[in-house]
C-alpha cells in the first residue's frame, strides 16, 4: 500500500480508538481539519486522485470502517446531542452507523476539495459540522476540553 | 463576422471560434476520462482533429487550454444546476435534484464523479488563476443550493435560525465528497448515502 495511505491509517487507527465522548470527537475533527489543510500531509495525499485505484478502494473501505466503528462506540454511549437551538424541533431519529460514517469520510474528502479552493479552513468545517451533528463535536468543544478558553 | 476569446481577447472568426470550441471540448471530454494530468496535448490534436499549429495558436500552453476548459465545464454545470434548482422551493424538490444528479451518475457507474470537482482536485495546487476561476464556480453553486433553503426558510419549512450558508457549503461539501467516493468505488452508493444524509439533517431543521 502506498507509503501515504498507510500512514493515514497508522494515525487514524490508534486516534479513532481514542474517541469515546462528544470532547475527544471535536479533538479529532480539530487535528484532521489542520492536517488537511497542511500542503502534502499524507492526508492530502492520500485524497488526491490517483491511479492505484485498488488500493484507494482498500484505503477508502478501511478508514471507513475505523470511522463507523468510532461512530457506534458513540451511540452505544449515548453521545448525541439535543436540538441546536430552542426553537428548532429537531427530530431525534436514530443514527445509522454505516451511512453516517459514508458521510463524515465525504464530508472530509469534498470539504478539503472545496477549502484548498479557497485557501480557507471554512468549507470543510461547514461539511463537518453537517456530518457530525447528532453529535456535540464542534471547535468549541474542543477548545473547552483543552482548558484553553 | 467575429467573436471575442474571453482569455486572450483576441478577435475570432466564426471559423476560428468553432475551431476552438472543438479543441476545448475534445480536451473537456479526455481531462473528465484520464484526467488533467494524464491528458496530454497530443492527445488532445489526435482527439479534436485539428493540428498543433492550430492548437497553438488558440493556446499558449496546457494552462492555457486547462483554463479554457475550466469555463467551459463550468458553463456547463453552473448553468445545469441553475436549472435545476433555480426554483426548488421544497425538501422534495431538493430530493428530486439529488435523484436526477445519483441517476445521471449512475448511467455511467459512477466512474467519473463531477465534471468540475475532478477539475478542482487536479488544478488547486498548479495554477492559481485556475484555482481562482474554480473557488468563484463552487460559489455560485453554493449560492444556487444557499438559494433553495432561504426559500424553505422563508416558507417556514426550515427554522429562521438556520445557518443558511453553513449548511449549503456542508451539502455542496456532502455532494462533492459523495461524488469522489462513488468514482473511486464505480458505485453510485456512496454519493447516494452521503447526499441523502446531509439531507435528512437539513430536514430535522425543521421549525414545526
Amino acid at each position: 500500500m502506498r507509503t501515504h495511505f498507510a500512514e493515514v491509517l497508522a494515525r487514524e487507527g490508534p486516534c479513532l480508538v481514542g474517541v469515546t465522548d462528544g470532547a475527544m470527537l471535536a479533538c479529532w475533527r480539530r487535528r484532521i481539519v489542520d492536517e488537511l489543510m497542511t500542503p502534502r500531509s499524507p492526508y492530502v495525499l492520500a485524497l488526491q486522485p490517483t491511479d492505484d485505484v485498488s488500493e484507494r478502494v482498500d484505503f477508502l473501505d478501511r478508514w471507513r470502517e475505523l470511522i463507523a466503528e468510532m461512530v457506534d462506540r458513540l451511540v452505544q454511549s449515548g453521545t448525541t446531542i439535543d436540538a441546536p437551538w430552542p426553537s428548532a424541533e429537531a427530530t431525534r431519529v436514530a443514527v445509522d452507523v454505516q451511512k453516517t460514517a459514508v458521510l463524515i469520510l465525504a464530508a472530509l474528502h469534498g470539504g478539503s476539495t472545496l477549502s484548498q479552493l479557497v485557501q480557507d479552513p471554512r468549507p470543510l468545517n461547514a461539511a463537518l459540522d453537517l456530518a457530525l451533528a447528532p453529535f456535540a463535536a464542534t471547535e468549541d468543544n474542543c477548545r473547552a476540553r483543552m482548558g484553553t478558553e | 463576422m467575429t467573436t471575442t476569446d474571453s482569455h486572450n481577447g483576441r478577435r475570432l472568426t466564426a471559423r476560428g471560434a468553432k475551431t476552438r470550441a472543438k479543441i476545448v471540448a475534445g480536451a473537456a471530454d479526455l481531462m473528465f476520462i484520464q484526467g488533467v494530468g494524464g491528458t496530454t496535448l497530443d492527445d488532445v490534436i489526435a482527439a479534436s482533429g485539428v493540428s498543433k499549429s492550430q492548437l497553438y495558436h488558440h493556446f499558449a500552453g496546457k494552462d492555457a487550454l486547462v483554463r479554457a476548459v475550466i469555463d467551459h465545464v463550468g458553463e456547463f454545470v453552473i448553468g445545469r444546476e441553475r436549472d435545476a434548482l433555480g426554483h426548488v422551493s421544497t425538501i422534495a424538490g431538493l430530493r428530486r435534484w439529488r435523484d436526477a444528479l445519483v441517476q445521471n451518475n449512475a448511467l455511467r457507474h459512477g466512474a467519473y464523479g463531477c465534471s468540475l470537482g475532478a477539475l478542482a482536485s487536479e488544478v488547486s495546487d498548479n495554477d492559481d488563476l485556475a484555482r481562482q476561476t474554480l473557488s468563484q464556480l463552487f460559489g455560485e453553486w453554493q449560492g444556487l443550493l444557499a438559494g433553495v433553503l432561504h426559500r424553505l426558510q422563508d416558507s417556514g419549512a426550515l427554522s429562521p435560525e438556520a445557518p443558511i450558508d453553513q449548511l449549503a457549503t456542508g451539502l455542496l461539501g456532502a455532494l462533492q465528497g459523495g461524488y469522489m467516493l462513488a468514482q473511486t468505488a464505480r458505485d453510485v452508493t456512496p454519493m447516494a448515502t452521503s447526499i441523502d444524509m446531509a439531507l435528512t439533517h437539513i430536514e430535522s431543521l425543521s421549525a414545526h
